[in-house]
């Protein structure tokens, strides 16, 4: 699938008087990894929330592609093209990794074709591949709920990609993955992002110098500096807010 | 492969051939007329342990009030079958009692056998299509839904009882014949009967299965674990459950036309909360999760009802609670949970116990 656009324009939102996001805009281009970071609190995961629908901004609007999304359903975003994975993994436990994979392959969501197909077309080449890249090939018939906290990301991640959405929505794909499990992560967003356009939530900033094209700064709900990574890091007003921590080591 | 013997999905066909060639072959041993009858009754129950199964087993849709499908089905039914015994232009006598001198227009369809089967298959699925969908798109679930459900039944229930020039009231419909179907007459003390609920047991169990199996059963079971995942992975939530939840008081709906048949009798103790409740705990016994297993469970609860229960009177209720919350407690899956467990033990294990796939691969790249 091609990659998508995604603009953002002065999205707001307040949780009981508290305003979480506060004008914030974006511009995600095709076929770039961009990086949302940004302290506690910044409104990192509620900006996934408002892009994926889960919850409806205050004010402004959001584009995919040029279609606005703004305040759409859930599923009517998914089927738009933007999927999603959750910062605490989100995978369905009492089903098996393998249909797991199955009703993640979601190309026709239509209930009641559904009924009468018992298999969908491509579906299991896909899934050849998939669980061969997120390394469950050997694990297919596992429940998920049996399965570890590394082998749940990889399942999600996986699940992401049976979805095939033009953006993917990544909220901490690697929290609670060891050096290697996050060596394979790298190599996989690598590749995907010459396909895709994905947005990837990060505290982690050594995991994210390895695969930001763009890296946007949250902070307090809105755009607080957006740039190269190393554009990023010399910036002084994010040194003060975001790394001034790792400088006062 | 998935070793467990219980999973493997042959052999669930295997012994769902079996089990159904065995309760259809019982006329061909008995000719006991009323045995035939009790039994084909138990069928009745049976397809409605199985449509709690479809959407609590499934799709985790708890519904304590299967009784509102069950109950119109067969009230529509019974008009149907009052009406065939009705002279041109008579109407039926507690009508009189009850100071109406012509057919109430809500019962001018059923002057027409086709259209009252029709209707009362209709009916109740529009119910429960418009019920579902105001409830589902609201997203009212868990608990709240089953109170729902519960509320609503008991409305019925009271409506049936009050509308008593329409209904008969607390008696009920008792319909003097049998239901004719063109020439043929379905006498509810026959095999003919027997054979005749027997055919909707197996549509509707071996349908609800197919359904199951279908990419619609792997949304409705996936939906059941987390409706937000399923959600933003394109699937409109609401849809699902509501078809879920709709086929399932279309199998209940069945279950209440032969009912109506068998007992040529329907009255508002179909809606009665408590019946309802049981058909739960049939489901829950047998285990929710497989519909066959639910429908062991409704033929064993009933049957030791009948043949045990008799012995024990007030006791018997409970004997029934007790084994009700031992089976919570112990096995959550009900008996079906214990034939996959004990299957399970014989089955062959696993092939290699790593407890990770992947650190399991890479301590095979660190051997080499």
């Amino acid at each position: 699938m091609i990659g998508g656009f995604l603009k953002i324009e002065g999205i707001e939102k307040s949780f009981g008087g508290n305003k979480v996001i506060n004008g914030f805009s974006l511009n995600v281009f095709e076929h770039t990894l961009q990086c949302l970071v940004g302290p506690n609190g910044a409104g990192k995961t509620t900006t996934i929330d408002l892009i994926s629908g889960r919850q409806k901004p205050d004010a402004g609007k959001v584009y995919l592609n040029g279609d606005d999304i703004t305040g759409k359903g859930e599923h009517e975003i998914a089927r738009k093209g933007i999927g999603r994975k959750f910062q605490i993994p989100a995978v369905l436990k009492g089903l098996t990794v393998r249909e797991n994979l199955e009703v993640a392959y979601s190309r026709e969501v239509n209930a009641l074709r559904n009924m009468f197909s018992m298999r969908a077309k491509g579906c299991k080449e896909k899934l050849e591949e998939i669980s061969g890249k997120v390394r469950l090939t050997k694990r297919l018939d596992v429940e998920a709920g049996l399965l570890s906290h590394g082998e749940t990301q990889w399942l999600e991640i996986g699940m992401v990609l049976m979805q095939d959405p033009a953006i993917l929505l990544l909220d901490e794909p690697v929290a609670g993955m060891t050096e290697n499990e996050i060596g394979l992560t790298v190599d996989i967003l690598n590749t995907l992002k010459r396909s895709h356009t994905i947005i990837l939530v990060e505290h982690d900033m050594g995991f994210v110098r390895k695969i930001a094209d763009v890296v946007t700064v949250l902070h307090m709900g809105a755009l607080l500096a957006q740039g190269s990574i190393e554009e990023i890091e010399k910036d002084e007003s994010v040194r003060a807010v975001y790394l001034g921590t790792e400088d006062a080591d | 492969m998935n070793q467990n013997l219980y999973h493997n999905k042959t052999l669930q066909w295997v012994f769902y051939a079996a089990a159904f060639a065995v309760i259809g072959a019982v006329p061909l041993i008995s000719d006991d007329a009323f045995l035939l009858n009790q039994l084909a009754v138990y069928g009745v129950y049976g397809m409605l342990a199985v449509s709690i199964s479809l959407c609590w087993g499934s799709g985790g849709i708890l519904n304590m009030g299967q009784g509102i499908a069950f109950g119109l089905g067969a009230y529509c039914m019974a008009m149907t079958m009052q009406m065939q015994t009705q002279a041109e232009g008579t109407i039926p006598p507690f009508m009189l009692n009850n100071g109406l001198d012509a057919l109430p227009w809500i019962w001018q369809p059923f002057k027409d056998t086709t259209t009252g089967i029709i209707l009362a298959l209709v009916v109740p699925t529009s119910f429960y299509l418009i019920f579902g969908g105001i409830m589902f798109t609201a997203r009212v679930s868990g608990p709240f839904f089953a109170i729902m459900t519960l509320a609503t039944l008991s409305a019925l229930a009271t409506i049936f009882v009050d509308l008593q020039p329409y209904t008969n009231g607390v008696n009920g419909i008792s319909p003097p014949g049998s239901l004719n179907l063109g020439e043929l007459e379905i006498d509810p003390y026959s095999s003919g009967a027997y054979w005749f609920v027997f055919a909707m047991l197996v549509a509707c169990t071996v349908g609800a299965k197919l359904i199951n199996q279908s990419r619609f059963g792997l949304v409705v079971r996936a939906l059941k674990d987390d409706p937000e995942r399923v959600r933003f992975l394109g699937y409109n939530v609401a849809v699902y459950e509501t078809l879920v939840y709709t086929l399932s008081g279309l199998i209940a709906a069945i279950a209440g036309c032969c009912f109506a048949v068998l007992t040529q009798y329907v009255s508002p103790a179909q809606f009665e909360v408590g019946f309802s409740i049981s058909i739960v705990i049939w489901a829950a016994l047998g285990g929710r999760n497989s519909l066959i297993w639910a429908m062991f469970g409704a033929f064993t609860v009933q049957g030791a009802q009948s043949y045990v229960g008799d012995q024990f009177l007030s006791t018997w209720i409970l004997i029934l609670g007790f084994s009700f919350i031992l089976v919570v407690r112990f096995l959550p899956g009900g008996f079906a949970g214990l034939v996959e467990m004990i299957l399970g033990r014989f089955s062959k294990p696993q092939e290699e116990k790593a407890p990770s796939g992947l650190a399991f691969d890479n301590a095979k790249e660190v051997a080499k």
